[in-house]
């Protein structure tokens, strides 16, 4: 007796190995083994490659898919060998991660690292570097980004752990289907960032992968339904094949009604964004997919004292070098506070315009604010907003332009063409960067600006050249052809496509008219925001202003124009591009001598002057709000508020299959009527339950008896050294019960104690049927493995399928109908078939 | 030639030489009354005593025993195929000899007429009148050895008296003794000159079993222990005809819910619509099918029948009587394999499974009135 513990270890240990031994195991175990993982891996890792085949117009050219191929292969090949090598399944997604380390560290960190491939300390501050530059790269530049290592070793790590992860929910967790998530998150990506969407040929290779993965997912999930079939059986092939087709069919057709599709074969996420409109990687790139928008998201309203509908402001872009311009923040410099803001240079014109302009964002949500051009002050805003003093861009510190209410002061000179034209002094007091001629200016954009502003001599007679030329009627305003032709974004390649093709919207005549001054020296920068936009008819009354009229604007209206400087003049806002915004009175004056030529077809886009009554331009201050600082004080409350109700909502959703079960399973306890007031009958299906949930499904074909044999001896209720006696007898009872009360006499006949089987009964109410499902559960749970345990636990495969049966109700039946269909199809056929043979007979 | 052929109806114990004198007429003291059905505990004992006494003959065959006593208690006929030399004929007589009671054997020859199997009516000249003088049917336990080497006339004259359990001669009726089973065996290889059973009279036969060779333990054994005497001599009855008689009372009380029914049922109608078989299961076998799994349930020690039993003799019983699809055949079936996979994808009748779905509420007061 007292060798009872060492005999128990000795068992343990001998039986350790068994399940954890990293050699072959003995052949006497015929737990599958030889090619299985190596196919499973090469699926997963097909699938993702493929998949990240999409990534090609967010990443620019092709030199980052070979990383990332080598490090999606190799982490996928460590799994495969960890798992031909019976590793736990733990140990796998283990391997997985240690050789994704290896592996980046490999390609990136060679230098730096040990051996070349185990990181080390220098490795972990070359990995800081690389990812603030992937975190400067994401903020700053403009899809597609330039691929530098910072962003392609985000990349690559990125998918090695979505390998990790596809595989994870594939083979230990059994939801292979689940594991198309993972390839999801890689589609969405380009389906959000780039305008057309994911490409066919990365969609077919994920999708390919994928179906690959479902296939093998059958040797390690195997589900009951197809197993039972006898291996001759030509069902599986057909049922493949219809199911293949279904998919295809509805692929094809659900386009059609889903608005968004319109080209692609995934849903442009740029418009569908559920969250206003999109802010993008850059202003600059977003500005296309705002105006490609079919409806108009990010809706701002606005109430002006002004006699004509605003130009909303929300960023400059002002450097022109490089591949792709974007808008430079100027950390360093910029103000927080924006109750007080200084244009930084002198005015010299007489007269100067106070404007007051209330504005509401609605949902569009954007890190810069978009106010009327030059503010002043901004009054009435939630959070803490910066200025920068250089340009006058209003940023959030914290927070975003979504649902801001405020009310902008905006001071401009009256700018009339004379004025403009006498302006010929020297450019002074403003930064370099606005001067400077860009770099590597391409011939042709150099050879137009020559040709287009000889002869004129001022700054201005350049500029209203240079506008000129871009309205007249040489120039097309399309927004599709500029990515048909391949050259949409921005950057001077583009803009040498642009003057070439003379096709495109409000991003390429601006840019070509802020390069073309810069090149005849006039300081230039490419405002982007909002055109003027449409009266709404209503009016707003704004505090110390009265009712002013309401004007709208949505991402339709999204605009780009240049502004050139004029010393003592301050920025000028030019409208270069054709059949967009207003063309402001001193710059349409001056074009009246060549008139004929320009392109003003503009007329449905101008907003009706008549709606601008009472607009008085004073000079008075507008007061503050009244309730500023409490509704601020709401809005910080409610969202905390939001969050936590978010928060419960999401724990609710994923805990509720676990409270579903939890009340299935106390109802059936309790023998409420609902599950048929029968306690043997509810108590054998709470134990059916339990065993799916444990990976015990039972078989429709299989009878109480056998299900009940395969329970006892499967080793969920522990091995024949670890017997859990009470889960095995109480399982057996629980049988007992359930085939007396189902198959046995009905109780109250004459003749039921006629036979034997009436101990088993008694011994049987020893413990009610609650307490024997208890005995069984924690029998289960002590003797499953931890992720098996969780599953059980959270994401009950009884509740799941049952669901997943409920949500696949409209499939089958449209399946059932297609197949019903199919055959009347072929009888329809093999009828007229006959006849004509007939005919031809006879 | 009569004697000649008497010569045919060998080995019987006892009570077989009492045949000619007629008391087989006569034999029905089990048939007017219904015997009082046994007690769970005698049941089970007499049922142990018959398999093991079985099983002392016949090394390594338990389940063909268990199987041959379950179609005794179910009032069954049971078809014995196989290679020769496995047993067959062996198991037969000593299921016959653990049950005291009246058995008898016919070799089934060419030449074997209707009238040896039942019996001829001879004029008697002390009398002056015509005496029947029974067959060699006229016993609880007839052996028929070989069947498919008679002719078909002699094959159907046994035939009728397993279905109707009894004969008939020039106009009379005669009643056979109860309990009353036939166990033929019949040879599938050498078919050169035999008249194989047609379908129709094989679907007679409760069920069909093919012994199958021994493993290699019990055939050793069975060298060692066959060798100087044959242990069938050894074999002495361990339970009366009564016994058997108050046994297959005890089979017909076993109780069918409604669930079980509708399972044996939906095994029949799948098999007829399954596209691998040209023949499917007849309604006579599924009585036959539900009876053997009664008597299965009761030597399991229960008073009611689980959807188990069914599935347990369901290919025995089944198997011989199905026709193969020339197709099915050509790819390799058999009509085991093919109740195999019927049975691996018929549902199970659970009510109360699953509450999701509708039909799952229907239960308890359903069966009551079945029986």
């Amino acid at each position: 007796m007292t060798l009872t513990p060492q005999r128990h270890s000795g068992a343990d240990a001998g039986r350790t190995p068994e399940v954890l031994a990293p050699s072959p195991a003995p052949a006497a175990r015929s737990r599958r083994v030889g090619a299985q993982p190596w196919v499973m891996a090469a699926a997963v890792a097909m699938s993702v490659a493929g998949a990240a085949l999409t990534l090609n117009g967010v990443l620019r050219g092709w030199a980052w898919y070979l990383p990332v191929l080598t490090t999606v292969f190799v982490v996928a090949l460590a799994m495969a060998v960890l798992r031909s090598l019976r590793a736990q399944p733990f140990v796998v997604a283990l391997g997985g991660f240690a050789s994704l380390v290896f592996i980046l560290t490999f390609t990136f960190f060679r230098r730096d690292s040990i051996a070349g491939f185990i990181p080390s300390e220098d490795t972990m501050a070359q990995l800081g570097r690389y990812l603030r530059r992937a975190s400067e790269t994401v903020l700053a530049e403009s899809s597609p980004v330039a691929p530098n290592a910072g962003i392609v070793l985000v990349t690559c790590a990125v998918l090695g752990l979505v390998v990790i992860l596809v595989d994870a929910l594939a083979v230990p967790l059994a939801l292979p289907a689940t594991s198309g998530l993972g390839l999801l998150a890689i589609l969405v990506v380009p389906a959000m960032v780039k305008p057309q969407s994911v490409g066919l040929w990365g969609f077919a290779a994920a999708a390919a992968g994928y179906l690959m993965m479902l296939a093998c997912s059958q040797w390690f999930a195997p589900d009951n339904r197809t197993t039972a079939d006898t291996a001759r059986n030509p069902g599986q092939f057909r049922r493949a094949a219809l199911t293949g087709g279904m998919a295809l069919v509805i692929t094809l057709l659900l386009p059609l009604a889903v608005p968004g599709f319109d080209q692609g074969t995934f849903p442009q996420g740029s418009r569908l964004n559920p969250w206003g409109s999109a802010t993008g990687l850059n202003p600059m790139i977003s500005l296309g997919n705002s105006l490609r928008s079919p409806s108009g998201d990010g809706r701002i309203t606005y109430a002006s004292s002004a006699s004509r509908p605003q130009y909303l402001r929300s960023v400059t872009v002002d450097r022109f070098d490089g591949e792709s311009w974007s808008p430079d923040d100027r950390e360093a410099s910029r103000r927080v506070g924006v109750g007080r803001m200084d244009v930084g240079y002198e005015i010299l014109a007489d007269e100067q315009v106070r404007q007051v302009t209330a504005i509401n964002t609605g949902r569009f949500t954007s890190p810069y604010l978009p106010v009327p051009y030059a503010p002043d002050a901004v009054n009435g805003l939630d959070g803490r907003w910066s200025w920068d003093p250089a340009t006058l861009s209003i940023k959030g510190v914290d927070t975003n332009s979504r649902n801001q209410q405020y009310v902008v002061q905006s001071t401009a000179p009256r700018l009339t063409s004379e004025l403009l034209a006498e302006s010929s002094a020297p450019v002074r007091g403003i930064s370099e960067e606005f001067i400077r001629p860009p770099n590597n200016v391409p011939d042709i954009v150099r050879s137009t600006t020559d040709t287009v502003t000889e002869g004129s001599r001022t700054a201005y007679a350049k500029a209203m050249a240079i506008q000129n030329y871009l309205r007249s009627v040489e120039f097309t305003y399309s927004l599709q052809s500029p990515v048909q032709g391949g050259y949409d974004g921005n950057g001077l390649s583009v803009l040498a496509d642009f003057l070439t093709q003379k096709s495109g919207y409000c991003i390429h005549f601006a840019s070509a008219m802020a390069v073309m001054a810069r090149l005849e020296g006039i300081p230039s920068r490419i405002a982007v925001g909002y055109a003027p936009g449409r009266s709404t008819g209503a009016t707003v009354s704004v505090p110390g202003q009265g009712a002013l009229p309401e004007y709208e604007v949505d991402s339709r209206d999204a605009h780009a124009w240049p502004e050139l400087y004029f010393q003592g003049l301050g920025w000028v806002a030019f409208e270069p591009t054709p059949s967009r915004g207003v063309v402001p009175d001193y710059a349409s004056q001056a074009a009246t001598p060549g008139g004929a030529s320009t392109n003003e077809n503009n007329d449905d886009l101008i907003p009706s002057n008549a709606a601008t009554p009472g607009a008085t331009p004073g000079a008075t201050p507008v007061p503050l709000p009244g309730l500023d600082s409490s509704s601020g004080a709401q809005n910080a409350q409610r969202l905390p508020l939001y969050g936590a109700a978010g928060i419960l909502l999401l724990a609710l959703l994923a805990a509720s299959p676990r409270m579903v079960r939890a009340g299935l399973r106390s109802r059936r306890l309790r023998g409420s009527p609902s599950a048929g007031g029968n306690p043997a009958a509810a108590a054998w299906a709470e134990l059916r339950d339990l065993a799916t949930d444990y990976g015990l499904a039972p078989g429709v074909s299989e009878t109480p008896r056998h299900f009940s044999g395969r329970l006892r001896d499967s080793g969920a209720l522990g091995g024949p050294d670890g017997a859990d006696d009470a889960g095995t007898r109480a399982v057996a009872s629980l049988t007992a019960d359930f085939e007396r009360q189902q198959y046995g006499r009905p109780a109250g006949s004459p003749e039921s104690a006629a036979m034997g089987g009436q101990p088993a009964a008694a011994g049987a109410s020893v413990a009610s049927s609650a307490d024997r499902i208890v005995r069984v559960q924690a029998s289960l749970r002590r003797h499953s493995r931890l992720v098996q345990r969780l599953r059980a636990e959270w994401l009950p495969p009884s509740v799941m399928n049952r669901w997943g049966l409920i949500a696949s109700a409209p499939f089958r039946a449209v399946s059932r109908a297609a197949a019903k269909l199919g055959q009347a199809a072929a009888r329809s056929w093999r009828t007229v078939r006959d006849g004509l043979r007939r005919l031809r007979k006879g | 030639m009569d004697s000649h052929r008497r010569t045919t109806v060998s080995e019987a114990p006892p009570e077989g030489q009492s045949f000619p004198g007629g008391a087989g007429i006569v034999g029905n003291q089990l048939n007017g009354l219904k015997p009082p059905a046994m007690e769970a505990e005698a049941f089970h004992n007499a049922s142990e005593r018959i398999l093991s006494a079985i099983n002392t003959v016949i090394d390594g065959k338990a389940e063909a025993a268990k199987l041959a006593l379950t179609v005794l208690l179910a009032q069954g006929h049971l078809l014995l195929e196989d290679v020769p030399g496995v047993g067959k004929t062996l198991l037969a007589k000593t299921l016959a000899r653990t049950i005291d009671c009246s058995v008898s054997r016919i070799q089934f020859t060419p030449d074997l007429l209707p009238s040896d199997v039942t019996g001829v009516s001879i004029y008697n000249q002390a009398s002056r009148l015509f005496e029947f003088r029974p067959g060699a049917v006229f016993a609880n336990i007839v052996i028929g050895d070989e069947i498919n080497r008679a002719s078909a006339k002699t094959q159907s004259a046994l035939l009728e008296c397993m279905e109707e359990h009894q004969v008939t001669v020039d106009g009379d009726s005669y009643k056979l003794d109860e309990p009353f089973m036939v166990v033929a065996t019949q040879n599938p290889i050498e078919m050169e000159g035999t008249y194989p059973l047609p379908e129709a009279q094989r679907d007679r036969f409760m069920a069909r079993i093919s012994m199958g060779y021994p493993d290699k333990d019990s055939e050793i054994e069975m060298l060692e222990t066959h060798q100087a005497t044959s242990p069938l001599t050894r074999v002495t009855a361990v339970v009366t005809s009564a016994d058997v008689a108050a046994m297959i009372a005890t089979v017909q009380r076993v109780y069918v819910s409604q669930a079980v029914k509708e399972y044996t049922v939906s095994i029949g109608r799948a098999t007829r619509e399954s596209a691998m078989l040209r023949l499917g299961a007849s309604p006579r076998s599924m009585l036959q099918l539900l009876r053997a799994a009664k008597a299965t349930a009761a030597l399991e020690g229960r008073d009611f029948v689980l959807p188990d039993d069914v599935v347990s003799v369901a290919e025995s019983v089944l198997a011989h009587r199905i026709i193969l699809d020339r197709k099915a055949a050509s790819t390799g079936e058999t009509p085991h394999s093919v109740v195999r996979s019927i049975l691996a994808k018929l549902p199970v009748p659970q009510e109360m499974s699953t509450p999701s779905r509708g039909g799952g509420q229907r239960s308890g007061p359903d069966l009551r009135h079945t029986r």
